[in-house]
C-alpha cells in the first residue's frame, strides 16, 4: 500500500493517521511564520486578539466545569431527598404499628372483661388471634438458621472484571425459606417469624431480583426462622424431615450455613399488617 | 503573559458568573472544551517553537469550534451525531496529546 502518488500528492492512507499522531502541530503556525519570513509579527490587533482568544478558551473550560458539576449535586440531592422520605415513611409505619398493637391489646383487655374469662368463646378468640399473627407470642420453640455461603472473591472470573456470578453469591431463594416455613407449619408450629417478621395466614414469601421478600419487606441472609410450639415435637419432626436432610446435604456440598436449635424461650412480634375484611350481604338482599 | 492572564480571567469569569448552558448548546460543549484545550496547547507549543501568531491562534480556535460543531450538527441531523462527536474528540484529543508531548520535550529535553 503506497502512500505517495506520482505527483507527490498525499493520498488517504494509514500514513495520514501516523502523521496525525506523530506530528500534530497545526501547520498554520508554520505557514504564517514562513509568510513573515522569520520576522516576528507585529499588528495592532495581536495582543487584543490573543487576550480575547485566551479569555474565550478559559471561559469555555470553566463553563464546562460548572455545567458538569451543577448536574451532579442535583442528582445527589434528589437521591438524599428520596432516602429521607423513605426513612420518614418507615418510621411513621413503625409508630403506627406500635399504636395499632397497643390498641389491639387494649381491645383484648376490654373484650376479656366483657366476656368474662375462661369461656369457650374467649379461648377460641385467643387461639385465632395467635394463629392470625395479631398478637405477639412468647414460648418454647425452634430456631432454624439458613445463610448464604461466604462471598467468593471476584478474581479471574469469566465475564467483566469485578463482577460476581449471580449464582455463586446467591444460592438461597424464597423457595428455601418457604420450604422450611412450610415444614415448621406442618410440624405443628403455632407462630412463625422470619427475620423478626411475623407470618400470618396471608403472608407470602417471595423473590424479587436477588432479595427474599416476606410480606413485601426485603430480608437478607442469614435467614432466621423462629417457630413457637412444642419444642421437642418441632425439633424431632424437623430433624427427621426431607427439608432438613436436603439442607444438611447442601451445607456440606455448597457451603451454605444451616443449623437448628431448640429454644426454651423465644418470642415473635405481632404482625402489623392485619387488614380486617368484612362480609357483606349482597345488594339484592340475598337469594 | 497577557494570554495567561486572559485565560485565568476567563476561568474566573466562568466560575463567578456560573452561566446556564442552553439545552440546544449542550451537545457542543464537549467539542468546545477539547477545541479550547487544543488551541491552548497548540498555542503554547507554537510559542515555545517561536512561531506563535495571535491571528493563527484565534482563527484556528474559532474555526475548529465552528467546523467541529458543524460536523456534529450534521451528524445529529443524520443520526450519527454521537459517533461524529466521538470522532472529533478523538482527533482533537490526539492533537492535544501530541502537543503536550512536544511541550514536554521542549521544556524538559526528555
Amino acid at each position: 500500500m503506497t502512500t505517495r502518488r506520482p505527483n507527490g500528492e498525499r493520498g488517504l492512507s494509514p500514513q495520514l493517521l501516523v502523521e496525525l499522531v506523530m506530528d500534530p502541530r497545526d501547520p498554520a503556525y508554520e505557514a504564517a511564520a514562513q509568510r513573515r519570513g522569520g520576522q516576528p509579527a507585529r499588528h495592532w490587533y495581536d495582543r487584543p486578539a490573543l487576550a480575547v482568544g485566551a479569555l474565550i478558551a478559559g471561559f469555555v473550560l470553566a463553563l464546562a466545569y460548572v455545567h458538569t458539576n451543577r448536574g451532579a449535586p442535583g442528582a445527589v440531592r434528589v437521591h438524599d431527598d428520596l432516602v429521607t422520605r423513605v426513612r420518614t415513611a418507615e418510621q411513621r409505619a413503625t409508630v403506627l404499628a406500635t399504636e395499632a398493637q397497643r390498641d389491639t391489646l387494649r381491645l383484648n383487655a376490654l373484650r376479656d372483661s366483657a366476656l368474662g374469662d375462661a369461656g369457650p368463646l374467649s379461648t377460641a378468640l385467643d387461639r385465632d388471634q395467635l394463629l392470625s399473627g395479631e398478637l405477639a407470642a412468647t414460648g418454647p420453640g425452634l430456631q432454624v438458621t439458613l445463610s448464604e455461603p461466604p462471598a467468593p472473591r471476584s478474581t479471574s472470573d469469566p465475564g467483566r472484571g469485578g463482577t460476581v456470578p449471580i449464582a455463586a453469591g446467591h444460592i438461597l431463594t424464597d423457595r428455601d425459606v418457604r420450604s422450611v416455613v412450610n415444614e415448621l407449619w406442618a410440624g405443628g408450629a403455632e407462630a412463625i417469624a422470619v427475620n423478626d417478621i411475623r407470618l400470618t395466614p396471608t403472608s407470602a414469601v417471595r423473590f424479587a431480583g436477588q432479595a427474599v421478600l416476606v410480606d413485601f419487606q426485603p430480608i437478607a441472609s442469614p435467614y432466621t426462622i423462629t417457630a413457637i410450639g412444642d419444642a421437642d415435637a418441632l425439633a424431632t419432626g424437623f430433624a427427621a424431615s426431607d427439608v432438613a436432610s436436603r439442607y444438611q446435604t447442601l451445607s456440606s456440598a455448597k457451603g451454605i450455613g444451616f443449623s437448628f436449635h431448640e429454644q426454651s424461650e423465644v418470642s415473635v412480634a405481632a404482625s402489623p399488617g392485619t387488614t380486617l375484611r368484612y362480609a357483606h350481604v349482597p345488594a339484592g338482599g340475598g337469594r | 503573559m497577557i494570554a495567561a492572564v486572559a485565560l485565568i480571567a476567563g476561568i474566573v469569569a466562568g466560575l463567578l458568573l456560573r452561566p446556564t448552558v442552553p439545552t440546544w448548546l449542550e451537545p457542543y460543549l464537549p467539542i468546545a472544551v477539547v477545541a479550547a484545550l487544543d488551541a491552548v496547547f497548540g498555542g503554547v507549543r507554537a510559542r515555545l517553537d517561536s512561531v506563535f501568531d495571535a491571528k493563527v491562534f484565534v482563527v484556528s480556535f474559532i474555526s475548529n469550534v465552528l467546523v467541529a460543531a458543524l460536523i456534529v450538527y450534521l451528524g445529529d441531523k443524520l443520526g450519527v451525531g454521537g459517533q461524529l462527536s466521538t470522532a472529533v474528540v478523538v482527533v482533537l484529543g490526539i492533537r492535544i496529546f501530541g502537543n503536550a508531548a512536544a511541550i514536554r520535550r521542549r521544556l524538559f529535553h526528555a
